[in-house]
């Protein structure tokens, strides 16, 4: 895996970095944005369920960026780092996550690894713990969570060092809106 | 119509900008590029066959194999195997194309889970 970054940054006096390199495809930045502002704006589903997913695809896909940033608004949903300690392989034991937590890891694992795993226990502790609406939002995280993450390691964005990194939950721009 | 697509299709806000970012990302690059890209992704998933690559420009044929490499060997793209698509594709090619063959993956794997089946029954 590449920590030499394979395009260079679109934004002048910046390195590359993930926003900087897709300011190349403008379009595709402001549509992206504007996505992600309001996945992460809706209620339907809680950013600390959104955010323990995206902490599982970050550590199977080998993410480094995404395994040191945490969203502000799931830490204040108490997803401390204890928590995210247990977002690892043995998760269902954990008795820091929740059931709905460990049912939203296998749906996680299933979509970005083996599809297997989601066995009809599965499937059916997931429906039961989760809405319809919340689901299809909960899948279409995982979908951005995963493209992203390999879209940003095969394109040479992995940082070389990276100390944990508390950012802003992403937001809907007013002029997305 | 994708599973993602699909599966938001009771919020056609969240719909409208999925939409949107698969629309915008598909537009930056070659239609025919885009559709060998989706079904060379979705023939690494057994999701159908893989394009007829026997008449392709070897530039193609190596964008080709960039993406068939995105579902299960991320992580193993080289150096080298990148610079040769971004020397076929130019810089903003390149970034459309690694966002458009992750998310093809990505869709693949939501279609295999039955994404859409999972967010229609409660």
């Amino acid at each position: 895996m590449s920590t030499i970054p394979r395009v260079s940054s679109a934004v002048p006096g910046e390195p590359p970095h993930f926003g900087s390199v897709l300011a190349h495809q403008p379009a595709i930045a402001a549509s992206f944005f504007a996505l992600y502002g309001r996945f992460w704006q809706s209620e339907v589903l809680s950013a600390r369920i959104k955010e323990v997913a995206r902490m599982r695809n970050a550590r199977v896909t080998e993410c480094g960026f995404c395994r040191n940033v945490r969203f502000d608004k799931a830490l204040g949903q108490g997803l401390g780092e204890e928590v995210v300690d247990d977002i690892t392989d043995g998760y269902e034991t954990s008795a820091k996550l929740t059931d709905a937590e460990k049912a939203v890891l296998k749906f996680t694992d299933a979509l970005i690894h083996d599809p297997e795993l989601l066995t009809g226990d599965a499937r059916a502790a997931l429906q039961r713990h989760l809405t319809p609406a919340q689901i299809a939002e909960l899948g279409l995280g995982v979908t951005l969570f995963l493209a992203l993450a390999k879209a940003l390691i095969t394109m040479g964005l992995e940082p070389e060092q990276m100390d944990r990194t508390v950012l802003p939950t992403p937001a809907v721009l007013e002029a997305a809106a | 119509m994708s599973a993602v697509c699909a599966a938001l299709a009771a919020d056609p806000v969240l719909a409208r900008h999925y939409a949107d970012f698969r629309g915008e990302t598909e537009a930056a690059l070659d239609p025919a590029l885009v559709a060998l890209v989706r079904e060379a992704v979705a023939a690494v998933h057994g999701m159908g066959a893989a394009p007829d690559e026997s008449g392709l420009d070897e530039g193609t044929r190596t964008a080709l194999a960039y993406a068939r490499r995105m579902p299960f060997e991320h992580t193993a793209i080289t150096d080298p195997q990148a610079a040769a698509v971004v020397a076929h594709l130019g810089e903003a090619g390149f970034v459309a194309f690694s966002v458009l063959a992750a998310l093809a993956d990505a869709e693949c794997r939501a279609a295999l889970v039955d994404l859409p089946g999972l967010a229609a029954s409660g």
